[in-house]
């Protein structure tokens, strides 16, 4: 418990640092400074610049807010979509059930990775960052929500059998007003599976990142800076930087983790 | 039109091929308490599940037929039938914490039992809650209805179950086993009110339980339903006269004949003044 609590201000402070560090006058992800390209730390740039001469701490922090925010809405999405398809299944006539399981194990057995590769690199590539950042994480929602839908379904099977249920429905309940009755005694499954999949998404937007397929340039991701990262000559000058990139990214997995621990 | 019982049954009910209910016959008048007593496996919560139509919920299937104020219920659609139950055929649960929904108020389970039947304003629905509240000797305050079940005795939580089943006002109560849960101080003062809401409301009420005296305490009539049918229906003044092994042996296990437990029945509310109350344990 203590531990968690812990987690969550650590948490908080690196989000704090993130938008402090972002909203600094002066600051923004795609100010380019011509006149240091791949400089090393000074004063001006702590973390140094990119290949285009561009803030790299202050793209980090960008990075860190973005990726943060997008998987919280991804997640949400995701979470709200398996409530909704996980009661309709247990609450809807067998068939519906059946059929709405039935598509979870088809979206489960999916290789996702491939998936959402192939959509991404469907889309035109004119697509605006903004755009990009968008789909990305839309992707990633729908593509997410099977396995939570799993365990709503199993959840709101197990609260159709109980004594309030029954007596719900000797009072004449609407079978709508019986489903709204059941999503408050879902929260201590559908929390969880929220928390849980907020480092998931932190996780396979960088990996989409790395591949050139996440959120576009000049919009910053973790992915997309590691990206550089395949010119090796380059990874060994700016290799101070690319450290600190990794660590964060553990750190933030690690942190949402033990904070998402129910 | 008035002499004609306010319910008929005539029913047969099984579970997956076995017959749990077997021709069993019930007649219950306006305004009146039938004890429907027998042991355990008798049939009894069948019967409960059968009249509100919920037996297909679990699983069971019916035939014969229920007829309320005239009305055939097993003839009815799903539909109607929901329209029905809690309108004009109320359930009181037999274990009050797992009856109510332990994620929402107290509040949230009047509001949407309201909204089952109604779509009057909630005015009209909080003055109802207030009126029932007090009825029950509930606390009124707007603390006490936000409130989880988890949050409440197990006897408050039998109070609003029976708030919530007079809500609008049906014209036949179910109370399967209402004190089984409860301990003998609670059980008496539910008892108490359940009597003076048939004496003061004319509520016509099906007391289901195995515990013979607390239907000696309320019943009008008993009827002892015994390997699916009712064996014998008597009187509670005449049980003398009963017959059958299955009423025998009830009575036997009675810790005082009837005719003393009888004579310790309020005989109305309006003599509210306390009489030396018989409890039982």
């Amino acid at each position: 418990m203590k531990l968690k609590c812990a987690a969550a201000c650590v948490l908080a402070m690196l989000i704090l640092v993130a938008a402090v560090i972002v909203a600094a006058p002066g600051a923004s992800y795609a100010n380019q400074d011509r006149e240091s390209l791949l400089a090393p730390a000074s004063t001006r740039h702590p973390a140094g610049t990119d290949a285009l001469g561009r803030d790299r701490l202050v793209r980090v922090s960008a990075a860190l807010l973005l990726s943060l925010a997008g998987s919280v809405a991804a997640s949400a999405v995701t979470t709200a979509a398996a409530a909704g398809v996980g009661a309709l299944a247990a609450f809807g006539p067998a068939t519906v059930g059946w059929t709405a399981m039935l598509l979870c194990d088809v979206f489960l057995a999916l290789p996702w990775l491939f998936l959402l590769m192939m959509v991404r690199s469907a889309l035109p590539l004119t697509t605006s960052p903004a755009n990009s950042a968008a789909i990305t994480f839309l992707v990633l929602a729908a593509l997410g929500w099977p396995a939570c839908a799993r365990a709503v379904y199993r959840g709101a099977l197990s609260l159709k059998t109980t004594e309030w249920m029954l007596y719900a429905r000797a009072g004449g309940l609407r079978g709508g007003q019986i489903v709204r009755s059941v999503i408050p005694n879902l929260v201590p499954l559908l929390l969880p599976q929220f928390l849980i999949s907020i480092p998931a998404f932190v996780m396979a937007e960088a990996n989409l990142g790395a591949l050139g397929l996440g959120v576009g340039e000049p919009l910053p991701s973790w992915g997309g800076m590691l990206l550089e990262l395949d010119n090796s000559a380059m990874l060994f000058d700016t290799r101070w930087v690319y450290f600190p990139v990794a660590l964060l990214v553990i750190v933030l997995l690690l942190l949402e983790a033990v904070a998402g621990e129910a | 039109m008035n002499s004609e019982p306010l319910l008929h049954v005539k029913l047969n009910a099984d579970y997956a091929g076995k017959p749990v209910l077997r021709d069993l016959h019930l007649e219950l008048a306006r305004g009146e308490v039938l004890g429907l007593v027998g042991g355990s496996g008798a049939g009894k919560s069948t019967l409960v599940l059968s009249l509100l139509g919920l037996l297909p919920w679990r699983g069971g299937s019916l035939s014969g037929e229920v007829m309320l104020e005239g009305e055939n219920l097993l003839m009815l659609s799903e539909r109607k039938l929901r329209a029905l139950r809690g309108r004009r055929i109320a359930l009181i649960p037999q274990s009050p914490m797992s009856a109510l929904n332990p994620a929402i108020s107290l509040q949230k389970h009047f509001d949407e039992a309201w909204r089952a039947h109604e779509k009057h304003a909630p005015a009209v629905l909080a003055a109802r809650v207030q009126q029932l509240l007090a009825e029950m000797q509930l606390p009124t305050d707007a603390e006490f209805l936000r409130r989880r079940p988890a949050q409440i005795s197990v006897g408050q939580a039998q109070r609003v179950l029976i708030a919530l089943a007079l809500l609008h006002r049906p014209a036949l109560i179910i109370a399967d086993e209402p004190t089984s849960a409860l301990d003998p101080v609670t059980q008496t003062q539910i008892v108490d009110l359940l009597r003076r809401l048939n004496r003061t409301h004319g509520m016509t009420l099906l007391y289901v339980s195995h515990d013979l005296v607390s239907v000696l305490q309320l019943s009008d009539r008993i009827a002892v339903l015994h390997a699916g049918t009712i064996a014998e229906s008597l009187p509670v003044d005449r049980l003398a006269e009963a017959r059958q092994e299955a009423t025998l042996s009830l009575l036997r296990a009675l810790p005082a004949p009837p005719e003393i437990l009888l004579s310790f029945r309020k005989p109305s509310v309006r003599g509210v003044h306390e009489e030396p109350q018989f409890q039982n344990c």
